[in-house]
């Protein structure tokens, strides 16, 4: 990915304006792979080198998507309080400086024009419903006749308003369709989808496009070689593909050949090129994603863009030449450009509404309005226009981020005033380390209150081991890291010795029963299988899925019970470990297991990073995380970012494994952190949609922890419970009064339900992220927003475990709340909108319906409670500390500067605040405030579905902070 | 009259009428009283219709059974629907085996899409529209399964039509399905022509157009009865989307998932199979009309096998492994093997229907089942351009798109240029009701 994150750029200096053009795509096509593995990253990648706002504005305009939400979606906002005017009205006197205060009109300044244009709707474009409650009496002039009159009266004399033409018309379709023609990307779509999805098919078509080996444009035109033939809309193209198949003509030779056979020449090249590149983006970004990451195309021909745009460029010219010549138009694009049709007139009453709102706020009369010099009122025309549309969302969407910054802000450092317990030697209970993602706060937070003994930390969910993991009834390796990194090691899941027997038979049994349905699955699509199974299995099918339907947990269990008693799981152990380097080493391939020296790395950078170094627990418990869901083409998207899109147990069980070695803690031991022999670590696996935990190797747990144990697991019991009724009250199909007990149960419905797009709500909530000391946040209630990466400046002398956290998390973070943003402020553009059309296409996306683009990000669903913003990122850091660190890692540095995400330093030492503004650190000086309090989470958040600003939780707080009068009860 | 057959009224009456009544009922709640629907509101009348529906049906097959009382079965008159002097249309239901059977298994597919749908379906805008037109379609299965006569037949198949493109253009916020709906509109309206004077045929010939009258049909000149069997194959060939009209049902992909389950995995498929199942006397007769259903049959069946064979999304493979089966059943009706259609018929419904509401899955189920490995077919090894050929053929769908295209391009250009006028008034009267205000 990164190698390809300025190729827009890195290439634009190229002669060549189809060169640039094809560059420029492959920079701004959504860079998403094929979906069996879902990587969450930032949906303008390619932008990321300039500042937020510029990148999202560009990144928008090129794609015709929204950057921000909508202006009437922020004035909602407005409406119930999300941001307050003063937010608003702050950010604009940020954006304007010293010109806000420039009087635009007498009485009124710049900054009151911009307001009142941007928290109310005086430039409504609305005519027809303006005309409509002007004549029902209940817009607001009727109130005020004279100055109503007064001001259509002074629009009638001119100036008018002229606002800019913001059509892109590049394209002859753009053209035909302006003109009011028939659109003819609907034929070439319509061929073009077809044709990739055969091409790009990774396994669901029984049978594979013909001379897909050859190359995209090989394939298509020698199919037309063989005669296959044209869509009606595109007739002749047939021949033209004989032709390019004779001559056996490269991509790029056909690309110039049709933008001269289509008039497009000079500087009208490169923007007619990029127009058609991201006028088909799902289906164009693959073949461009695909020819940047060929492994992601494993047995299928070289893809590349060129090949596909000379294919869609020959099947366009034909539609356009057709369309044109129907509809006597001119097919040379250097005559059709001039053709735009003007753009429909301003409607007076809009001026005039426009006029009346500025007039009424700069208290101006009839008679003044009147008085009204032609200069005076195309100037006040200029600074309306001046004030677009996108920056006013783009000030909208700062006060947006700034209101929950400052609550956000406030309660850390209210929370961080608490006083702290003088610690009192006691060992703690049980330790949980979970991955940073913000929906384990909920989880951390109900272990915390069960007992100040349980001690929660947070770090990348692959705990430091990068692996290409083979589970046991794996088909083949899958890397379990981040994906920037390449896994330098492979591990097996194995049967014991004494379950080689059983394994081997399960083995047997499974392989025949699904080749059996895999064959079953074919046959049933075929003629003579089709007849012969509706008979044999039809009436089976029927009240399966009648029961899958109607009880949709307890026949999904029933069924894994019939089968684990059929067929049990052997028990297992990984080969995490490996004796020498030469043994055990796959031919050519990467060793199986970690050597001693590799396993004592992992363990003392994995406890250094979480500054877990001393006062071990008895029993450490080790939690990945992933998700299950039925019916869902974009479960992976649920699972752990840090395991690149897959589940994070493998990785958790391998470090446990690891941690547990006497000769591992010896290394450990002899770097400095000494672990006690009477401490366990435990690997496991949280699902968070299912809210169940695996744990991992408990055979080999020593007897004496046994009841050590048996506490941290029950107290799991109770926090997984809890967390599934803190989730719970997220959806609007489960009642607010839920018990613990039965949110479990409606949680695992959920997440074996076939009809539900909603397993869970992922990141939805994500909106904050925390680097710092768990003992500043323990006992405050987050709402499961934020991400919590445990980190001890205490024991960084140099930054550098600071540097390997932020290189880290930085980047995940950003790009998961960045594509949960773009997601949520154009679902339809950046995100894949609804679930409930979607079609499973080749095993590499999803289409709308039987043919449509293919689509990328998020399905509405699972961004539909989602608050776009920028990650705030908390780091417990001085400021030097912080841009030491930016000076070393180029991504952290570009994602802060450029403003990508929010960075808030909190000093260590002094809990000062610098937000980072504007190109430097800023102070923040947060409002001493008084936080609700509650004994346990639930009283506070079963109360509403809503999001929840912070409350400190009582039971989870240090004793000497739970005094009375620190904070009023809730 | 006895207890058993006024049971069996009242049970006829209850499952055509109680999914009517709450769709009515929604449907005034919303419409005249502009009241919002709550989604528990809506599931639980359209839910209680649906299972009154599947109750009554029960109650039905009892009767015929003989469980409550005499055996019951033949026409059940309910008086006249229409009546012009001597002219009358009878509102009259039909109980036998074929009736009872296929209004079971709609009611019971129906209340199971119904229930899956509720969880689906949350959330979404269209919520209310979704259990409204489902309950519609509930009233149009139930009335062509249970109908006596060709005239009631005729209104629970529009109602069927209607609510299957209603469907099809669910999220009609985008282009493609309002497109796809109206090529499923038009090729209905063409082919119920087929059924429509069809009717009228009948019942200029027989004198009635009652089901169990067709049995009259023997006696009728065979130009008469083969011009009567032909229409209603035309007719069936269009709801069944068999050749040259199957360019409509992989549009019909465009609906919630549900929804093509219902209609195209399951039901609405197989309404055209059940006309000709019910109007068998006529088509008996015609051997014309049943070679005619054989050859179409197969060479739809053929045709929908080439095509899954090379389609590479999970519904549209599926709607055509559908119309590949629905071929084999239209042929065998055509070679009068009914009771083995019926049952391939109820069989493959349910076949279809839980591998449609299970097609969102299949990422899921490769990586669980392992990659299939491809074999080169036969051809592909005797003739690969051969093969190439039939593989472009098979993609393209043999261009039928491009055929109803041709055939509906005069009525859009039309309406098209209606479009235009009306735009053009439009605006010239908001421009005048603008300014004079």
């Amino acid at each position: 990915m990164s190698s390809t994150a300025h190729h827009g750029t890195a290439d634009a200096h190229e002669a060549d304006p189809v060169s640039r053009a094809l560059a420029a795509a492959h920079g701004i096509l959504p860079d998403q792979g094929p979906i069996g593995v879902f990587i969450h990253h930032n949906t303008l990648h390619a932008f990321q080198h300039l500042p937020f706002h510029e990148g999202v504005q560009a990144g928008a305009a090129a794609l015709g998507a929204r950057p921000y939400l909508s202006l009437r979606e922020f004035r909602a906002a407005l409406a119930v309080g999300r941001v307050a005017d003063s937010d608003v009205r702050h950010e604009i006197d940020r954006a304007l400086g010293d010109r806000a205060r420039e009087l635009v009109l007498p009485g009124l300044s710049r900054g009151a024009l911009w307001a009142e244009l941007t928290l109310t709707d005086a430039d409504s474009d609305d005519a027809a419903a303006l005309a409509y409650l002007l004549r029902a009496g209940s817009a607001r002039p009727c109130r005020e006749p004279a100055r109503w009159a007064a001001c259509v009266e002074r629009v009638a004399r001119g100036p008018r308003l002229t606002p800019h033409d913001t059509r892109r018309l590049p394209r002859h379709r753009d053209m035909l369709v302006a003109l009011g023609q028939a659109d003819t990307d609907v034929a070439v779509h319509g061929e073009l989808i077809r044709l990739s999805s055969g091409f790009l098919d990774q396994g669901q078509a029984q049978v594979s496009a013909p001379y897909r080996e050859k190359g995209f444009l090989r394939a298509v035109s020698e199919s037309y070689a063989d005669g296959a033939s044209p869509p009606r809309a595109c007739r002749g193209v047939d021949d033209d593909m004989r032709a390019v198949f004779a001559a056996n003509e490269p991509p790029t030779a056909v690309i110039h050949r049709m933008l001269s056979a289509l008039g497009v020449v000079g500087d009208a090249v490169e923007p007619f090129l990029l127009a058609t590149a991201l006028a088909l983006p799902g289906w164009t970004g693959m073949f461009a994603r695909l020819q940047r990451h060929p492994e992601e195309h494993p047995d299928g021909a070289a893809v590349s863009l060129e090949e596909f745009l000379a294919v869609r460029l020959l099947l366009e010219h034909r539609a356009v030449r057709r369309a044109c010549a129907s509809a006597g138009l001119p097919h040379d694009w250097s005559a059709l450009r001039h053709l735009a049709p003007p753009l429909p007139l301003r409607h007076p009453v809009l001026d005039a509404w426009l006029l009346f709102s500025l007039a009424t706020s700069a208290q101006l009369d009839a008679a003044a309005i009147l008085a009204l010099t032609d200069v005076a009122l195309a100037t006040l025309w200029d600074e309306g226009v001046a004030c677009t549309d996108i920056a006013r969302r783009q000030i909208f969407q700062e006060a947006y981020e700034r209101s929950y910054r400052t609550v956000i802000l406030d309660a850390v450092a209210a929370r961080r005033a608490l006083p702290d317990d003088a610690p009192t030697g006691e060992r703690p209970r049980g330790q949980f380390v979970f991955c940073i993602d913000e929906r384990e706060e909920s989880i951390r937070r109900a272990l915390e209150e069960q007992h100040p003994g349980y001690i929660t930390f947070g770090t990348a969910g692959f705990f430091g081991v990068a692996i290409d993991y083979m589970g046991l009834d794996d088909h083949a390796v899958a890397a379990h890291c981040p994906v920037v990194v390449t896994p330098a090691h492979e591990v097996h899941e194995q049967p014991v010795y004494t379950a080689l027997a059983r394994h081997e038979l399960r083995q047997r049994v499974r392989d025949r029963w699904l080749g059996w349905e895999r064959r079953a699955a074919v046959a049933s699509r075929t003629l003579s299988g089709g007849a012969g199974l509706s008979f044999l299995l039809g009436p089976l099918s029927g009240l399966k899925t009648l029961a899958r339907v109607a009880a949709p947990r307890s026949s999904l269990q029933w069924g894994q019970r019939l089968v684990s008693r059929l067929s049990p799981v052997p028990t297992t152990r990984l080969s995490a470990f490996r004796v020498d380097d030469s043994a055990r080493i796959v031919d050519g391939g990467k060793p199986v297991g970690f050597s001693l020296d590799e396993s004592v790395d992992r363990v003392t950078a994995v406890l250094t990073n979480l500054g877990l170094v001393r006062d071990f627990a008895p029993i450490i418990v080790f939690l990945g995380h992933g998700s299950t869901s039925l019916n869902n083409p974009h479960e992976s998207a649920h699972d752990c970012g840090a395991c690149g899109g897959r589940r994070g147990g493998a990785n958790a069980r391998v470090f446990a494994d690891m941690a547990n070695r006497p000769d591992v803690r010896e290394g450990v031991r002899r770097r400095g952190i000494h672990i006690p022999n009477d401490t366990w670590f435990v690997g496991a696996l949280h699902d968070t949609a299912s809210d169940s935990v695996r744990y991992y190797d408990l055979e080999t747990l020593p007897t004496s922890l046994v009841s050590a144990f048996e506490e941290v697991f029950g107290a799991l019991e109770i926090a997984r419970r809890e967390d599934a009724r803190e989730r719970s009250r997220r959806f609007d199909d489960a009642p607010l009064d839920l018990t613990p007990d039965a949110a479990l149960l409606h949680v695992e419905a959920r997440s074996s339900h076939l009809a539900q797009p909603r397993p869970e709500y992922g990141h939805c909530t994500n909106a904050i992220c925390i680097v710092g000391r768990r003992q500043l946040t323990r006992g405050l209630h987050l709402d499961r927003r934020a991400f919590l990466v445990s980190y001890d400046p205490g024991v960084d002398e140099h930054d550098t475990v600071l540097e390997r956290i932020l290189a880290a998390v930085g980047p995940v973070g950003a790009g998961i709340s960045l594509e949960y943003y773009f997601s949520s402020v154009d679902n339809e553009t950046f995100g894949c909108g609804t679930k409930l059309p979607h079609n499973v296409t080749g095993l590499i996306g999803v289409m709308n319906g039987h043919q449509s683009d293919l689509r990328t990000g998020l399905p509405r669903q699972m961004v539909e409670i989602h608050e776009p913003m920028r990650l705030l990122l908390i780091v417990d850091a001085s400021p030097e500390s912080l841009l030491t660190v930016a000076s070393r890692q180029a991504e952290v540095a570009e994602l802060v500067t450029k403003q990508w995400v929010q960075l808030v330093a909190v000093h260590p030492e002094t809990g000062a605040m610098s937000l980072f503004q504007d190109g430097g650190f800023v102070p923040y000086h947060p409002q001493p405030m008084l936080l609700p309090v509650v004994e346990r989470s639930p009283d506070w958040h079963m109360q509403s579905r809503a999001h929840l600003p912070p409350a400190l939780v009582r039971s989870a707080l240090p004793l000497s902070a739970v005094g009375p009068r620190l904070h009023h009860s809730a | 009259m006895t207890d058993s057959v006024l049971v069996v009224r009242i049970a006829l009456a209850l499952a055509i009428l109680a999914p009517l009544v709450s769709v009515l009922l929604i449907g005034m709640r919303v419409l005249l009283w502009r009241r919002t629907t709550s989604e528990r509101f809506v599931t639980a009348v359209v839910h209680s219709g649906l299972l009154v529906s599947i109750g009554a049906g029960a109650m039905v097959l009892a009767g015929y059974l003989g469980l409550i009382g005499a055996p019951v079965s033949g026409d059940i008159e309910f008086g006249d629907w229409l009546r012009l002097r001597d002219f009358r249309i009878p509102a009259v239901l039909l109980v036998d085996r074929i009736s009872i059977t296929i209004a079971l298994f709609a009611s019971v597919l129906t209340a199971l899409v119904a229930r899956f749908s509720r969880t689906y379906l949350h959330k979404e805008p269209g919520f209310t529209r979704f259990f409204t037109l489902l309950g519609l379609f509930a009233t149009g299965t139930q009335l062509v399964a249970l109908a006596g006569a060709l005239e009631l037949f005729f209104a629970g198949w529009e109602l069927i039509g209607i609510s299957s493109a209603f469907f099809i253009g669910f999220f009609h916020e985008r282009d493609e399905p309002v497109r796809s709906s109206v090529r499923a509109f038009a090729t209905y309206r063409f082919s119920d022509a087929g059924l429509l004077i069809a009717t009228v045929m009948t019942f200029e010939a027989l004198g009635s157009a009652r089901f169990s009258a067709l049995g009259g049909a023997s006696t009728l000149p065979a130009m008469q009865s083969t011009a009567i069997a032909l229409l209603f194959l035309l007719s069936a060939m269009g709801k069944s989307a068999q050749l040259p009209f199957s360019g409509w049902l992989p549009r019909a992909m465009e609906g919630p998932t549900p929804s093509s389950a219902l209609f195209y995995g399951a039901v609405s498929i197989h309404a055209g199979l059940f006309l000709l199942l019910r109007v068998w006397p006529i088509l008996d007769v015609s051997l014309i009309a049943r070679t005619m259903a054989v050859i179409v049959g197969l060479s739809t069946a053929v045709y929908a096998a080439a095509v899954v064979r090379v389609h590479t999304d999970a519904k549209g493979a599926l709607a055509h492994a559908t119309l590949a089966q629905v071929g084999l059943i239209l042929a065998e009706i055509g070679m009068g093997w009914t009771t083995l259609a019926l049952a391939h018929l109820v069989c493959h419904a349910f076949l279809r229907l839980g591998q449609y509401l299970k097609a969102p899955n299949m990422i899921h189920d490769s990586h669980r089942l392992g990659h299939t490995h491809r074999r080169p077919s036969w051809l592909e090894r005797r003739s690969p351009r051969l093969a190439a050929r039939v593989y472009a053929a098979s993609v393209h769908r043999l261009r039928l798109d491009d055929l109803i295209d041709a055939m509906l391009s005069p009525i859009l250009g039309t309406a098209r240029v209606l479009d235009r006028v009306d735009q053009r008034v439009r605006r010239a009267l908001s421009i005048e009701s603008g300014a004079d205000s």
